[in-house]
């Protein structure tokens, strides 16, 4: 009886169909998880920290002596220079105009002291023979003392004409020191990282903000900058190794030497290319040292950091 | 004998058709808005879905999973550097200004995905390649993206078209399948560092740290020590899902207006199908009179009694999930409404139909108990 009803199949079919449905919503798509390898740490017990790879000495923003209009650009960025390699010209035309003229002073001066020289012989002559003939008494006292006096005057005026080409002479050695500082020259050997100067630019003597005229570093030995949040601050102990691995590629992994502890604990500057600060947040700074890896590092890159956190550290209390 | 009892329930179709259709309405009823309820509750955390990762770490005043409170960009150090977790990786999300083809306004969800691992991106691809949004001014928008964005253009928008979010461009590299969001806004997935790009400068950007416990620790283990170290709130996928459909509840009335839709489901079943059975009964009283002056106990007729009620309740209760079933396909495709069928809620409508049913028969039982088997002969 039953199984002749159609309403008897329907049902069936309804509840088979509300199953089949039932499965199928329970169907989820998989998780996708990473699409590569995010960085993870090394240690049980660590300390994440963001780091920038930087020089080992600190790179040097060089500035300009004076604001003048530079002339001519020595270098370009890459260049290795050794320390007193000039690196940009300031304008110079005034210092050197100011050197030529106070060379021709000089040589004017020396002109008279020439005359003024043949001068003293002259008298010096007159005076000698003067004094033999005032020995014979052919000449009088009057005539003797005429000629000493004009004698000692000239002798005087060489003298002050030598006092003269003197302070001349120093004149023009500071107008060429003035000539000299105005090509600026490596303070020490290293690599330029950044030109940021043309010819024809005018370069400001004031404290520089921005970028630097010229960013000179030393490449060859790199550190890395590890900033930890102030709230985690006490979990970093010194001498402890620490792990870093370039952004975005978790699978190239540097070790590193802990080098030191930046005693002072300095706002946070957002790495993530916006140079405002954020004030609220501190950070402390370790240093470390790394020998270069297979993979090429750059001055500047970002850094994913692990710094393990010692046996026996705070941190280890919490959990 | 029982054969005789179908045949009694069965014999007359009008009474048959009634009975049955009372049940199956009451099973659609309550089958049917459980489903879409659930739905909707599934759309308040399908966030959760459609950025899947085991541990979310959130500001600790974060009640549910579409509130945003931003967190200071260390605080992703400060979870990795919390013992029994693997990575964590920032992440960006806000409602913005995307102006389409014809120049209107769209809200969309941006979603800023770490830019080396983008963990947390979407399950479904459907064109393009997610790793695209490394590129500069690229974004992966969803299919309600498409449908929304395309307004003034002659054809959908597609792979390589161009839109403005808050002034600045916005390459569509990718179309993904997302579960829709509970406020309808269109996904845009793009890397942490393009969103902070997109989004109106604030003072912190973080919104929220996707996280992955170590292997051997637990998400939830994981969950706890990230609280407790920290002082902010990690929550485990389930637990953050958990959360939020209880704010949903405790804040909103969606809830009890589904709740009242599906008593009432349950008590239009019970007064249609106790009234019909009732009736049916009293019709075939007669009948039942007469086997019981045959001899047949009381016991016998209140089996068969029962067998009818059940019948009805089983191929009623069939019909209307069928229905559900039917209205579920028919809309899954669009995701709209939304429609969430679960075992648990056949189960509990199998239950209440058993209990109509059991009521319909208890009320036959009754008569038919004090039912004077001379009453046959009177008429």
């Amino acid at each position: 009886m039953l199984f002749r009803k159609a309403s008897f199949y329907f049902a069936i079919i309804g509840v088979v169909a509300a199953l089949l449905l039932v499965k199928r919503m329970q169907q989820k798509p998989k998780d996708p998880g990473p699409v590569s390898a995010p960085a993870r740490s090394p240690y049980d017990d660590t300390v994440a920290a963001t780091g920038i790879v930087e020089a080992v000495r600190e790179n040097v923003k060089i500035a300009s002596p004076k604001a003048a209009l530079i002339t001519k650009v020595f270098v370009k960025v890459g260049d290795q220079v050794k320390s007193g390699d000039p690196l940009f010209q300031l304008d110079d035309r005034e210092a050197a105009a100011r050197t030529v003229s106070m060379e021709a002073q000089l040589t004017s001066m020396t002109a008279t002291l020439a005359a003024e020289e043949v001068q003293v012989a002259d008298w010096s002559d007159q005076f000698e023979r003067t004094s033999r003939l005032r020995r014979d008494n052919v000449a009088t006292d009057d005539e003797l003392k005429r000629r000493q006096f004009s004698l000692e005057t000239a002798k005087a005026r060489v003298a002050a004409t030598k006092a003269g080409i003197a302070a001349t002479a120093r004149q023009l050695d500071q107008s060429k020191v003035e000539l000299g500082v105005l090509t600026v020259r490596a303070p020490r050997d290293g690599q330029l990282l950044q030109v940021n100067i043309r010819e024809g630019e005018f370069a400001p003597a004031a404290a520089i903000s921005g970028d630097p005229l010229l960013l000179l570093g030393d490449v060859d030995k790199l550190q890395v900058r590890a900033e930890v949040d102030e709230q985690n601050a006490v979990l970093v102990d010194a001498q402890q190794p620490a792990e870093a691995s370039l952004k975005g590629h978790a699978d190239m992994v540097m070790p590193l030497r802990f080098l030191r502890i930046e005693p002072y604990v300095v706002p946070k500057r957002s790495l993530t290319g916006d140079s405002l600060e954020r004030v609220d947040t501190r950070v402390l700074q370790i240093i470390f040292e790394f020998d270069r890896p297979k993979f090429p590092v750059y001055v500047g890159q970002q850094v994913d950091v692990f710094i393990k956190r010692a046996p026996g550290s705070l941190g280890h209390a919490v959990n | 004998m029982f054969h005789l009892a179908l045949k009694m329930l069965m014999g007359d179709r009008a009474k048959y058709i009634m009975l049955v259709g009372g049940l199956t309405f009451s099973a659609l009823l309550m089958t049917q808005q459980t489903a879409v309820f659930q739905g909707l509750l599934s759309w308040t955390t399908s966030h959760l879905r459609n950025m899947r990762a085991p541990l979310w770490v959130v500001e600790a005043h974060v009640d549910y999973a579409n509130e945003t409170k931003p967190l200071r960009d260390t605080d992703v150090n400060r979870v990795r550097s919390v013992k029994g977790v693997d990575f964590a990786v920032p992440m960006y999300q806000g409602i913005l200004k995307a102006r389409a083809f014809d120049g209107s306004d769209k809200q969309v969800m941006i979603i800023g995905l770490h830019g080396a691992t983008l963990f947390g991106r979407p399950p479904q691809m459907l064109a393009g390649n997610l790793e695209t949004l490394r590129l500069p001014n690229t974004v992966v928008i969803d299919e309600l993206g498409v449908q929304r964005l395309s307004a003034g253009r002659k054809k959908p928008i597609g792979l390589g078209d161009t839109f403005e979010i808050n002034d600045r461009e916005a390459r569509v590299v990718g179309i993904c399948r997302t579960e829709r969001h509970f406020f309808g806004y269109p996904y845009v997935f793009t890397s942490y560092d393009q969103a902070l790009q997109y989004a109106p400068r604030q003072r912190k950007m973080l919104s929220l740290i996707l996280a992955s416990p170590r292997p051997g620790v637990t998400p939830a283990e994981a969950a706890r020590r990230i609280s407790a170290e920290t002082g902010l709130k990690a929550y485990t996928s389930d637990e953050f899902a958990k959360v939020t459909v209880a704010y949903i509840w405790k804040n909103t009335g969606i809830p009890m207006s589904f709740m009242t839709t599906i008593i009432l489901g349950f008590i239009v079943g019970v007064a249609v199908s106790g009234q019909t059975f009732y009736s049916f009964v009293l019709e075939n009283l007669r009948h039942l009179g007469a086997l019981k002056a045959m001899g047949a106990s009381t016991w016998t007729l209140a089996r068969m009694l029962l067998l009818q009620a059940f019948t009805a309740g089983f191929i009623g209760y069939g019909m209307g999930v069928g229905i559900t079933a039917a209205f579920g396909f028919a809309v899954l495709p669009g995701g709209q409404p939304p429609f969430v069928l679960e075992a648990a809620s056949l189960i509990r409508t199998a239950v209440a139909i058993v209990i109509i049913c059991f009521f319909a028969a208890l009320l036959g039982i009754r008569k038919v108990a004090k039912l004077e088997p001379a009453v046959v002969f009177r008429g």
